[in-house]
C-alpha cells in the first residue's frame, strides 16, 4: 500500500536535510507562527505597537467588529469578489487551456506566453494602468466603447471594475495549471471514448472534467485563499471608495492597522478572515468529495 | 560536510539579501573637536534667542541622526549652517519615504539611544511619537511671544514641537479663463453667493457635455467639510473636545451648498475627473479649492498655467472663522538619546527657532504662512500667491488639534457617499461621526478648537 521509503544515503545528506528543515522551521516560526500568535493575543487588546499601547479589553474588538457597518459591507464585497473572480478565473482558464492543448491549435508556446504575461506583470503596475484606462475623461475604455461612465467612482461599477482587472491579471495562472492537468490525462482514455462513439461534449464531460478534478480543486482553493487576502487592487484603484463600495475585508484590515493604527481591532478582523478561509477550504473539499 | 557548509552559506546569503532592502538615503559627515567658544557671531532671535558663542558638548565630537521624509537638501543646508558654527557636531540627514515613515520612526525610537536624535514631525501622527519625545528646553512664554501658534502645542506646560509655518485653503483661479469670461479683479468674490455667480460665468457646457468646470472640488469635498462649517460658528468637536459632531447646521449647510454647486448650478460635475488639482493644471477647471502645497504642485507640473488666488469666500463676510489650518512642525528630540546628543539637539532646536532666515526659507519652500511673528510682514513671502491669499485674516483660522486619521478618513468616506453614492447628507454625516467617536474613545485626543480666540462666541 505504501511505497517503501528510501533511506538517506550518506551522513552529508542527513546534515543537509537537517539544515533545510531547521531553516524552514525557523523561518515559519519567525515569519508566520510567532506573528500569528502575537496577532491573536493582540486581538484581545487595545494595541498599538508603535506607541507601546497594549491594554487588555477582552472581546471588545470582536464585539466592535460585528457592530461596525463597514465590516459587513466589506464581508459582502469580499464574498461577491471571491465568487465572481474565482468563477471567471476557472472558466477562462479552463476554456483557454482546453483551446491551447487542442490538436488544432498551432503556436501553443506563443499563446501560453501571451496568456501568462499578465500574471507575471507586477500587480501595482497593472492596477495603475487599469485605473488610467477607467478614467472617464481620457480613459481608453470609455473612448473605445463610446461610453460616459465614471467606472471607479460609481458604486454600481466600481467593484465590478476591480474584478475585471483582477480576472484579466490572474486567469493566466489558471491556464497554465489547467494545461498541465490536461496534458497529464492519459491519451488512452480519449482513444477509448472515441471508440465508444462519444462526441466532443461527452468526452469533455465524462473524461476531461473528472480527470481535472484535483487541478480544479487546487485552483479554486488557492484562488479563494488569495482573494480573501486581496487588498492591493483596491488600495491602488479606489481606496475602498466611493464611500465604502469597494472595501474588501483585507483592505479593512490594512486600513485599521496601518492608517488608523488600531492593530488589536485589525487583528480581530484578520482572525475572522482566517477562520472563514479555513471553513471555506474544508467546505470546498466536502463539496468536491475530497478528504481535507 | 561541504554540502552542509554550502547550504548554511546559501541560507545566510539569503537572509543577508533580505536585510539589505532598506530605502533610506544617508548623508554623513565626520566630526572634529571644537576648542573655540567665541564664534564672533551675533545673537539671533527676538524672544527665543540663540547665542552661537559657546561650545556644544564641551567641544567634543557628537553625531546626531536627523530623520525626515522630504526635502533632504533643504534640511541638509540647515544642518550645514549649524555645523559651520559648531564643527564638532555632525548631523546626518536620513531621508525616508513618507510611506512607511510613521511605522519605521516609532520602531526606531523604541531602540532608545540607537534611534534618531532628531526627527521631523507631522502633528497628525503626534500620538505615535509623543511618548518618545523630550520637551524643548526653551521658555514657554518666549516661544508663545515669537510663534503665534505655539500655545496650541502646549502639553502639560511643555512644548515638544511647534509650527514653523501654517497652511490652509484658498481658491485658485485660472486667469486666462477669468479674462475670457469677462471677469476682472473687481469680481473676486467675497461671499458664497458671489462665488456661485462667478462660477456660473466660468462654466462651459457644449452639447450637454461639461468642457470647463467653473468650480471643481472633486477630491476636496472632505477638506471643505472640515473647514467651511467654522464660518457658520460651528466646530468639529463638542465642548468636551473629544466628541465629533458632524451634524451641526454649519456642516449640513456646507454639504448642501457643495452638492448644489454641481446639481443645481451645474458649475462642475463629480464625474469631471477625480482630481481637481490635475483638472486645474490641465486647464479644464477654472477654480479649485486647494491648500498651500498646490503652489508647489503647479510650479512642478504645470508651470505654464496662469493663475491667481483669493481667500475662501464666506457666507456673510464676517465669519466666526474662515477655515481650519494645519501647521508644519519643527523637529522632535529623542528623549532616550545620549546626554551629549540631547544637549546638542536642544542647542540645534534653539538655533532653528531663533533663526528667521531658516524659517523663511522653509515657508517659501512649502508655501506656508510663517508662524514666527517677525516674518509676518515679509514682502518676499507675500509674493507667493498661496501665502498672500490668507495673510490678511490668518488669525481667524482655527487649528482643530492633532486629529487622529480616523477623522479625515471617515469624513472622506462620508463625502464620497454623499457626492457619488447620493446618500442622505444628514444620515451619512451622523454615521461618520458615530464611527469616529468609537475610534476617538480609544485615544487621548482633545481638540484645540477651544484655544481659538473667538471660541466663546461660537454658535452665535
Amino acid at each position: 500500500m505504501f511505497k517503501k521509503k528510501r533511506p538517506l544515503q550518506s551522513k552529508s545528506e542527513i546534515v543537509l536535510r537537517n539544515i533545510v528543515v531547521i531553516f524552514l522551521v525557523a523561518y515559519m516560526s519567525v515569519f508566520l507562527l510567532i506573528p500569528i500568535i502575537m496577532a491573536f493575543a493582540g486581538s484581545f487588546h487595545l494595541w498599538n505597537p508603535l506607541n507601546g499601547t497594549y491594554e487588555w479589553i477582552g472581546l471588545d474588538n470582536y464585539i466592535r467588529m460585528f457592530q461596525y457597518p463597514t465590516f459587513w459591507t466589506s464581508m459582502v464585497n469580499t464574498i461577491v469578489f471571491c465568487v465572481v473572480v474565482v468563477f471567471f478565473r476557472v472558466l477562462l482558464g479552463l476554456a483557454l487551456a482546453y483551446a491551447i492543448t487542442s490538436r488544432m491549435t498551432k503556436h501553443k508556446t506563443f499563446f501560453r506566453t501571451i496568456f501568462y504575461m499578465p500574471t507575471v506583470t507586477p500587480l501595482v503596475a497593472v492596477a495603475f494602468v487599469w485605473k488610467i484606462m477607467y478614467n472617464p475623461q481620457f480613459g481608453l475604455i470609455d473612448q473605445i466603447f463610446g461610453l460616459d461612465i465614471n467606472w471607479l467612482y460609481d458604486s454600481v461599477f466600481a467593484l465590478p471594475s476591480v474584478m475585471v482587472m483582477t480576472i484579466w491579471k490572474d486567469f493566466g495562472y489558471a491556464v497554465i495549471l489547467f494545461m498541465s492537468g490536461l496534458l497529464s490525462i492519459p491519451s488512452e482514455y480519449y482513444e477509448a471514448s472515441s471508440i465508444d462513439g462519444a462526441n466532443a461534449w461527452q468526452t469533455f464531460r465524462y473524461i476531461t472534467l473528472p480527470m481535472l478534478k484535483p487541478t480544479m480543486i487546487f485552483v479554486v482553493i488557492t484562488s479563494v485563499i488569495s482573494y480573501l487576502q486581496a487588498y492591493v487592487p483596491v488600495m491602488v484603484m479606489t481606496e475602498g471608495g466611493p464611500g465604502t463600495s469597494t472595501f474588501l475585508s483585507s483592505y479593512l484590515v490594512y486600513d485599521q492597522a496601518f492608517v488608523k493604527y488600531n492593530f488589536g481591532y485589525a487583528s480581530a478582523i484578520a482572525f475572522f478572515i482566517l477562520l472563514l478561509t479555513a471553513v471555506l477550504t474544508v467546505l470546498s473539499f466536502k463539496v468536491t468529495g475530497e478528504k481535507a | 560536510m561541504r554540502k552542509s557548509i554550502l547550504a548554511a552559506g546559501m541560507a545566510a546569503a539569503l537572509l543577508l539579501s533580505l536585510t539589505g532592502c532598506g530605502g533610506e538615503e544617508t548623508v554623513s559627515h565626520k566630526g572634529i573637536t571644537d576648542t573655540n567658544p567665541d564664534k564672533g557671531l551675533a545673537v539671533m532671535g527676538e524672544h527665543v534667542t540663540y547665542d552661537p558663542n559657546h561650545l556644544v558638548n564641551g567641544g567634543e565630537p557628537v553625531v546626531l541622526d536627523w530623520w525626515l521624509w522630504d526635502a533632504p537638501d533643504l534640511f541638509g543646508s540647515i544642518a550645514e549652517e549649524y555645523e559651520k558654527i559648531h564643527p564638532n557636531v555632525t548631523i546626518n540627514i536620513i531621508n525616508n519615504p513618507w510611506d512607511g515613515y510613521w511605522t519605521k520612526l516609532p520602531l526606531a525610537l523604541q531602540k532608545k539611544e540607537k534611534g534618531p536624535t532628531l526627527f521631523n514631525v507631522h502633528n497628525s501622527y503626534q500620538h505615535l511619537v509623543l511618548t518618545y519625545m523630550a520637551p524643548y528646553e526653551i521658555d514657554l512664554e518666549d516661544l508663545k511671544a515669537d510663534f503665534f501658534t505655539a500655545q496650541s502645542h502646549e502639553i502639560d506646560g511643555n512644548i515638544y514641537y511647534t509650527d514653523f509655518g501654517v497652511m490652509t485653503g484658498a481658491i485658485y483661479y485660472n486667469q486666462d479663463m477669468w479674462e475670457a469670461a469677462g471677469l476682472t479683479q473687481e469680481d473676486i468674490p467675497e461671499t458664497w453667493d458671489e462665488f456661485r455667480e462667478v462660477a456660473k460665468k466660468l462654466t462651459i457646457w457644449e452639447d450637454g457635455k461639461l468642457v470647463q468646470a467653473g468650480f471643481n472640488y472633486n477630491g476636496d469635498f472632505q477638506n471643505l467639510l472640515l473647514g467651511v462649517p467654522y464660518q457658520f460658528g460651528d466646530t468639529l468637536f463638542k465642548e468636551d473636545g473629544k466628541t465629533a459632531c458632524f451634524t451641526t447646521d454649519g456642516m449640513l449647510e456646507t454639504a448642501r451648498m457643495l452638492v448644489d454647486f454641481y446639481e443645481v448650478d451645474q458649475v462642475g460635475d463629480e464625474d469631471f475627473g477625480a482630481d481637481a488639482a490635475q483638472s486645474f493644471g490641465q486647464g479644464q477647471s477654472a477654480m479649485v479649492y486647494k491648500w498651500g502645497h498646490h503652489y508647489g504642485y503647479m510650479q512642478t507640473n504645470y508651470p505654464d498655467i496662469r493663475y491667481g488666488t483669493f481667500e475662501i469666500p464666506t457666507s456673510d463676510g464676517t465669519p466666526f472663522a474662515y477655515d481650519r489650518y494645519n501647521g508644519e512642525a519643527t523637529p522632535g528630540i529623542n528623549k532616550n538619546a545620549s546626554p551629549a546628543q540631547q544637549e546638542a539637539a536642544q542647542d540645534f532646536i534653539r538655533f532653528y527657532l531663533a533663526n528667521t532666515g531658516i524659517q523663511k526659507e522653509l515657508c517659501m519652500y512649502y508655501s506656508l504662512f510663517p508662524a514666527n511673528n517677525s516674518l509676518r510682514d515679509d514682502e518676499e513671502l507675500k509674493e507667493n500667491p498661496a501665502i498672500r491669499a490668507v495673510s490678511e485674516h490668518i488669525e481667524e483660522y482655527i487649528w482643530p488639534g492633532a486629529m487622529p486619521s480616523t477623522v479625515e478618513s471617515n469624513l472622506g468616506i462620508a463625502a464620497q457617499d454623499i457626492l457619488y453614492n447620493k446618500k442622505d447628507i444628514e444620515k451619512t454625516l451622523k454615521t461618520a461621526a458615530d464611527i469616529v467617536n468609537v475610534d476617538l474613545a480609544n485615544t487621548d485626543f482633545t481638540s484645540a478648537e477651544s484655544l481659538y480666540y473667538k471660541y466663546e462666541s461660537k454658535g452665535e
